[in-house]
């Protein structure tokens, strides 16, 4: 339809004049429209840094979140190195495996304190070879999320910062740096199933969308077929209707 | 020193031994002799010490220094004399500075540490490659460093030079004094290797820039450091070889040694990556009254694999364009803070991963993927409450950390055992199990918990969360 395409030029000269001629580096789709129509150019926007936070006990551990960043990782790490930059030693590669990030393209690094995490951070987004890079950090300042996306948007690689404070204590004072999209990530409970437990699921909550709207989600990870989209979208609103499963099912 | 109950002489200076003095004698002695003697107290300890220090303070010459007690030095300076001109200048050059510093010292340059010692011992020179045997033919018999049983032996039995020693058939010899005797004499020709105690291996890559002047400014320094790479790395390129450690010396002039080492993933012979390596380094080098000269040497050289262009080569593509990131990374947070996760066969969750290189070549098997595991896994399993937990079924509900959570749906249990093939007999038991049930609470969260020990067992089994989903 012509109005749709004079649309989508419109939005292409936009995008093109915000960016101030530095290259867009294309969007990774999470294959369903429900949340692609919500981001700008239809996917999580490679060659740019996204925040993820989580609610309560997951400031602390860093699990959902931790999980969503490896769904996220694996269909960005098909051409390229990822790696992963820790505070606290407890990521367990054969759950990462068992998510679809398998432990030939990934190198942990380990480092003491924030700035350290930051500095690794830059320095490989800033390398040709790495095309996802995620963090553990506590906060993260203005001038340093600046310097996050100048050096993602330099080679294309994108920077997943997980929010979390690895060992407790109260949240430091944060100056608001601005990622191209923020999330919320908990936990969610599954369907019900025969054999033990089903597919995980967790609530995504997109907080904040540079050129796009916010949103609502609950999301399952797909078992099979470890395609190119991680995740199945079951519900779209907060309150949903779904059918509530058995609980107190017995172990068997 | 004491020596029962009679103090002796350790050791006497060349104008004692003019008065007739020598090593050995009794100290009353020697006092009605000379009246005037100035005598110290032996000091073992301190002696090696600064015979340690005089072995750092010639790494300036050869970074393969041994000392061997109690007043000997080996300066293995194989490939290194080029930078000095030759041996001959090398041991000029090293008299004359130890000359300088009050210490006296006799030096021998030859192919083995053996003749080396003898030489320097009996008849100061430089011995001619390949010409030990008739260099130290007229030399005594001490001068092959047998223990004094042997010596006295051969004494005893007639035999003054080492030329006799040679002359006699080998199986006579061996069975009167045992190995001993043929092994020196063999070490000390060059038949057999001896193995010597070096600070560092020796290195034949190895550059070394002295200044007119000392140099102590941080762009001096950086400087310098440029300057002996493009040095060090030309000469590796020559050979199409690569360095993976390479160590940069600054020898100050008060004689301390300060050291900068670095490492590579990649074996490589580019100047300015290893001086991107180095220079953060470099602020923790503290240049004192000044630096009179620095040597860069570099280890573990392997030939360059020239890199080609295939056809399907992501692997090695990746390893070649992330491999300036892991030395960075690895050198400026610690080699061991950046790996990558290899499985190991084991039963235990926790020994289930293996750290390596990062840019080693990848490994075809993975983990066993019908096992679920954890994303998030404790270093320490942390203790839970689960009361009222049935045989073989997860626990309903149970508190972590204050809270009390309720099971909604429960998976398990994977029962795993001891790896009783590790443990003493004594140590194993049967009960010594782990039952880990996967769970999820109501709200959607899932843990990986265990029971250790099986219900009347003797200590009661307890609980415990091992790792989150």
């Amino acid at each position: 339809m012509p109005g749709a395409s004079r649309l989508q030029t419109l939005r292409r000269q936009i995008s093109a004049l915000q960016s101030d001629g530095r290259a867009t580096h294309g969007v990774a789709r999470f294959g369903d429209e429900r949340i692609d129509e919500h981001l700008p150019g239809g996917g999580l926007s490679r060659g740019a840094w996204h925040a993820l936070a989580g609610n309560g006990l997951e400031a602390e551990t860093g699990a959902a979140t931790g999980a969503f960043a490896a769904l996220l990782a694996r269909p960005l790490s098909a051409h390229g190195v990822a790696v992963w930059v820790l505070r606290r030693d407890d990521l367990y590669a054969p759950g990462l495996s068992a998510l679809g990030l398998p432990a030939q393209r990934l190198i942990f690094v380990r480092a003491d304190d924030d700035a350290s995490v930051l500095a690794a951070l830059e320095d490989a987004s800033r390398s040709p070879g790495v095309s996802v890079a995620i963090g553990e950090t506590d906060a993260i300042g203005l001038v340093a999320g600046r310097r996050l996306q100048l050096a993602c948007e330099t080679t294309g690689a994108t920077v997943l910062l997980i929010e979390r404070r690895p060992y407790g204590g109260k949240p430091s004072m944060r100056d608001e740096a601005s990622p191209s999209t923020r999330w919320r990530v908990s936990s969610a409970p599954s369907q019900a199933c025969e054999y033990g437990l089903g597919a995980p699921r967790w609530r995504l909550e997109l907080e904040r969308c540079r050129g796009g709207r916010p949103g609502n989600w609950t999301v399952e990870m797909k078992e099979e077929d470890h395609g190119p989209y991680p995740l199945r979208v079951v519900a779209e609103l907060a309150d949903h209707c779904m059918a509530a499963p058995d609980r107190f099912a017995a172990a068997g | 020193m004491a020596d029962r109950g009679t103090r002796r002489l350790a050791a006497v200076d060349a104008t004692a031994q003019a008065l007739g003095l020598f090593a050995g004698q009794k100290a009353a002695e020697a006092a009605t002799l000379v009246p005037k003697l100035i005598s110290a107290e032996f000091d073992a300890k301190a002696d090696l010490i600064s015979l340690e220090a005089l072995a750092d303070w010639c790494v300036r010459f050869s970074p393969a220094v041994a000392t061997d007690a109690p007043d000997v030095l080996f300066l293995d300076i194989t490939g290194g004399e080029r930078l000095w001109g030759g041996e001959g200048e090398l041991m000029r050059e090293l008299a004359a500075r130890l000359a300088s510093n009050a210490i006296p010292a006799r030096l021998a340059v030859a192919d083995t540490p053996g003749a080396a010692w003898a030489l320097a011992r009996f008849d100061a020179c430089i011995c001619p490659p390949d010409h030990q045997a008739s260099k130290l033919a007229p030399l005594p018999v001490a001068a092959l460093r047998l223990n004094e049983a042997d010596a006295a032996q051969l004494a005893r039995l007639g035999l003054r030079t080492i030329a006799q020693v040679i002359g006699l058939p080998r199986g006579p010899l061996t069975r009167r004094f045992g190995p001993g005797v043929l092994l020196r004499l063999d070490q000390a020709l060059g038949r057999l290797p001896q193995a010597l105690n070096y600070r560092r291996p020796s290195s034949p890559w190895m550059q070394r820039l002295a200044f007119a002047e000392p140099v102590s400014t941080p762009d001096d320094l950086a400087r310098v450091a440029a300057d002996l790479c493009g040095l060090l790395c030309d000469q590796l390129q020559t050979a199409t070889r690569g360095a993976r450690r390479v160590v940069l010396v600054y020898h100050r002039l008060d004689g301390a040694n300060p050291v900068v080492e670095v490492g590579l993933a990649l074996a490589g012979c580019d100047p300015a990556a290893l001086l991107r390596l180095l220079l953060p380094k470099l602020e923790e080098v503290d240049p004192g009254f000044g630096v009179e000269s620095a040597t860069i040497w570099a280890q573990e050289v392997e030939a360059l694999k020239p890199s080609q262009a295939e056809l399907d080569s992501t692997q090695a593509q990746a390893a070649a364009s992330i491999g300036p990131l892991v030395d960075r990374l690895a050198n400026r947070l610690g080699s061991d803070r950046v790996w990558r996760a290899v499985p190991v066969q084991s039963h235990a969750p926790e020994r289930a991963v293996a750290r390596r290189e990062p840019l080693s070549l990848g490994q075809a098997a993975g983990w066993d993927a019908a096992r679920p595991r954890p994303l998030r896994l404790f270093v320490r399993p942390e203790p839970i409450e689960a009361p009222a937990a049935l045989l073989d079924a997860a626990p309903a509900r149970f508190r972590w950390r204050g809270l009390w959570r309720r099971v909604a749906r429960a998976e398990g249990p994977e029962r795993i055992g001891q790896e009783w093939w590790w443990l003493a007999p004594d140590q194993t038991a049967v009960g010594a199990v782990r039952d880990y049930y996967r769970v999820e609470d109501e709200d959607g969260a899932r843990f990986w918990l265990f029971r250790a020990g099986l219900y009347g067992g003797e200590p009661a089994p307890r609980w415990w969360l091992h790792g989150l989903f």
